[in-house]
């Protein structure tokens, strides 16, 4: 999520906090501000056009010029503050010079455009003292406003990389966001009492849909909020799906109460589970006869031993297990996984799994007829996972696979696409999600007959991020391809081969969200293209795409995200 | 028959007021006016909500409408502003807006 780096700091003003705020500290006392520095910047420049004719005749070379400028520099350091005095000796104008060419060279940072539209026209010629105290007030009031555009526009460029679409949030968000302050501000006030105030909170909450708790828990772990207090919001008994994107404050008792109070639960999502231990996993396999998935990231805290003791006791149970980022999840704990669950497993997720490199065992033992989900991320080795264990799980699952994701697999070629995906899945594939990230060795060639051969009309989702071979030819047939009607999300970020020709063709029905990041080609055409040919769709991404200016049109309900001049 | 006006009855049976446009935030609303039930004839009872409770839900349509619609641009120097919540009215305010579904 996004956070301001200008946030107020809790200590007063006058509080030295860091050395960025001994430097303001040391400002502020000197009485040097940008304001001061701008009224030099306005006069000087207004006294430039009057003796600009002057200066031109005068023969401006002089071996003292530099001395004056750094003398002159020295006097007005001394009267910062007093911006407004008017001095016209010829030592000045010569000083200007060079200090005005200077200026000139920055000219085109955009705040300074910002004071330079608004306030050049403002500022006058003249300068009388009476008039002074008279435009000082007119400046400061201007520069409050200047100050409060800022502000906005920073708020709104931080809500633009928030994804915050939607001006006005929920009443039930509001709400959860509420309860959510509360709940820890009552944790801090009440310490081992609080168990009474759960039970009431959860008699209240008693009523809410399972998908407001899970809402509840998604603003909990935005907030890391979420730990063995917050936890008991959820012990409900009728509960069957939870997913926590935020366990990292939940100690290996909270698991193990979980495992207790909520034996309906089918599904668990535990992100972040850092703290998480042997016996925990081993209770959560006990108590929760009806757990059929799991999904775990950073368990890093179960050995060898309770893996298998894990897969022995989900053995024919286990349907859906992804793990990641843990070192100790290992080619034994991965054979017991296959060896005990794999004729009830049908969706399977190894990430970033640094002990693994015997994938070669995937494919004897994937041979459930409804297995859909295969999701291998970032191996270790990338020769791991090559295109012949690809090919040959394929050859097992191909047939009933809805969710294929190989994300930074770089191993794979050109051969996985022809041999594996074209030949093994059916013409009228099942295929919903497909993402081939940063498989810099596929070529437009393989993805064109892979899409002229295979029907993809459930595709919704498909990603080919940094694939960097891709060109126009790839895009075009994936939309030739009945996929075009299904298409909800397509990301293309880092496509630098392709050209306007591809964006041409894209006229998806359905589609919501694309990612154009970094495609160089796309430009304010482009945008108003794809906005006219693509009525559902809310979100482009087009981070470095420095030819989407401000000026792209945009219809409205569609928002631009990571552009150049939104910046903050 | 269509109204300008919607009453939105509380458990106490007190009335409220609130325009139709606005109600039609609520997609549990919206479908209770635009059905074939005594509701669409402009007054709907909300029993189970309480008079303070069911105040704070028309204050948010009304908060949500009037926001929601305007272009952030045409609002000028205005911020949006944020919608208060009492903190012990919260969970109570939760159920209602899971119930409204907004």
């Amino acid at each position: 999520m996004y956070r301001s780096r200008n946030r107020p700091k809790r200590g007063g003003e006058n509080e030295v906090k860091g050395p960025n705020s001994a430097l303001t500290q040391f400002l502020r006392e000197e009485g040097i501000s940008a304001e001061n520095i701008k009224q030099r910047w306005y006069q000087r420049q207004s006294k430039k056009k009057e003796d600009g004719k002057d200066e031109k005749n005068e023969g401006v070379e002089d071996d003292d010029v530099s001395l004056q400028v750094s003398q002159e520099k020295e006097i007005e350091e001394e009267e910062e503050v007093d911006a407004f005095e008017s001095d016209s000796s010829s030592e000045t104008g010569k000083a200007e010079i060079s200090y005005n060419t200077r200026l000139e060279l920055i000219a085109a940072d955009t705040d300074e455009e910002e004071y330079e539209i608004n306030s050049v026209s403002a500022t006058p010629v003249s300068l009388s003292p009476a008039k002074n105290q008279e435009s000082l007030a007119k400046k400061r009031q201007h520069t409050a406003k200047i100050i409060q555009n800022r502000r906005r526009k920073r708020k709104r460029a931080a809500d633009l990389l928030d994804r915050r679409v939607n001006k006005v949030s929920t009443l039930q968000s509001l709400c959860i966001e509420k309860i959510s302050d509360n709940i820890s501000k009552w944790q801090k006030e009440t310490g081992e009492s609080s168990k009474l105030v759960f039970n009431r909170l959860r008699d209240v909450l008693g009523g809410v849909s399972t998908a407001s708790l899970n809402d509840l828990a998604k603003t909990l772990s935005k907030n890391r909020a979420l730990n063995d207090h917050t936890l008991q919001l959820f012990l409900k008994t009728d509960l069957t799906e939870l997913t926590f994107s935020d366990c990292s404050r939940i100690s290996f008792d909270g698991y193990k109460t979980l495992a207790i109070f909520s034996p309906h639960l089918t599904k668990l999502s535990l992100q972040m589970c850092g703290q998480l231990n042997n016996e925990s996993l081993l209770y959560i396999a006990e108590k929760l006869f009806n757990l059929k998935a799991l999904y775990l990231d950073g368990p890093f805290l179960i050995n060898e031993n309770t893996w298998e003791m894990f897969f022995t006791t989900m053995k024919d149970r286990l349907e859906e297990f992804h793990i990641s980022n843990t070192h100790r999840f290992t080619d034994k704990s991965l054979c017991s996984l296959l060896v005990n669950c794999s004729s009830s497993l049908s969706s399977l997720g190894l990430a970033r799994l640094d002990s693994v490199s015997n994938y070669a065992l995937l494919p004897q033992y994937l041979v459930n007829d409804d297995f859909h989900t295969l999701c291998i991320e970032y191996p270790f080795n990338e020769e791991d996972v090559n295109d012949e264990i690809i090919i040959n799980i394929l050859g097992q699952v191909g047939r009933s696979l809805r969710k294929l994701v190989l994300n930074g697999c770089v191993e794979l070629t050109d051969s996985m696409i022809i041999n594996g995906l074209t030949a093994f899945m059916p013409e009228k594939c099942q295929l919903e999600v497909l993402s081939l990230e940063e498989s810099d060795q596929i070529t437009t060639d393989s993805l064109v007959y892979f899409f002229s051969k295979v029907e993809l009309n459930k595709l919704t989702k498909c990603s080919f991020r940094r694939c960097l071979q891709l060109g126009d030819m790839a895009i075009i047939e994936l939309l030739l391809n009945d996929a075009k009607d299904s298409l909800r999300s397509l990301g293309l970020n880092s496509l630098k081969e392709l050209t306007r020709e591809a964006f041409i063709t894209l006229a998806c029905p359905n589609l919501t969200y694309i990612d154009l990041g970094f495609v160089r080609c796309v430009d304010d055409s482009v945008i108003q293209l794809l906005g006219e040919q693509n009525p559902k769709l809310t979100v482009i991404d087009v981070f470095g795409d420095n030819l989407v200016t401000e000026k792209a049109k945009t219809r409205p309900g569609l928002t631009l995200i990571g552009r150049q001049s939104d910046s903050i | 028959m269509s109204q300008d006006q919607i009453t939105l009855v509380s458990k106490e049976n007190k009335e409220y007021e609130i325009s139709r446009a606005a109600a039609m935030v609520s997609p549990t609303l919206k479908a209770m006016i635009e059905g074939a039930f005594k509701e669409s004839k402009g007054r709907i009872e909300l029993d189970q909500f309480d008079s303070p409770i069911l105040e704070k839900v028309i204050g948010y349509l009304n908060y949500n409408f009037k926001y929601s619609s305007v272009d952030e641009d045409d609002i000028g120097d205005e911020e949006i502003p944020e919608f208060e919540i009492p903190t012990e009215m919260s969970l109570e305010l939760l159920l209602a807006a899971d119930y409204l579904s907004i």
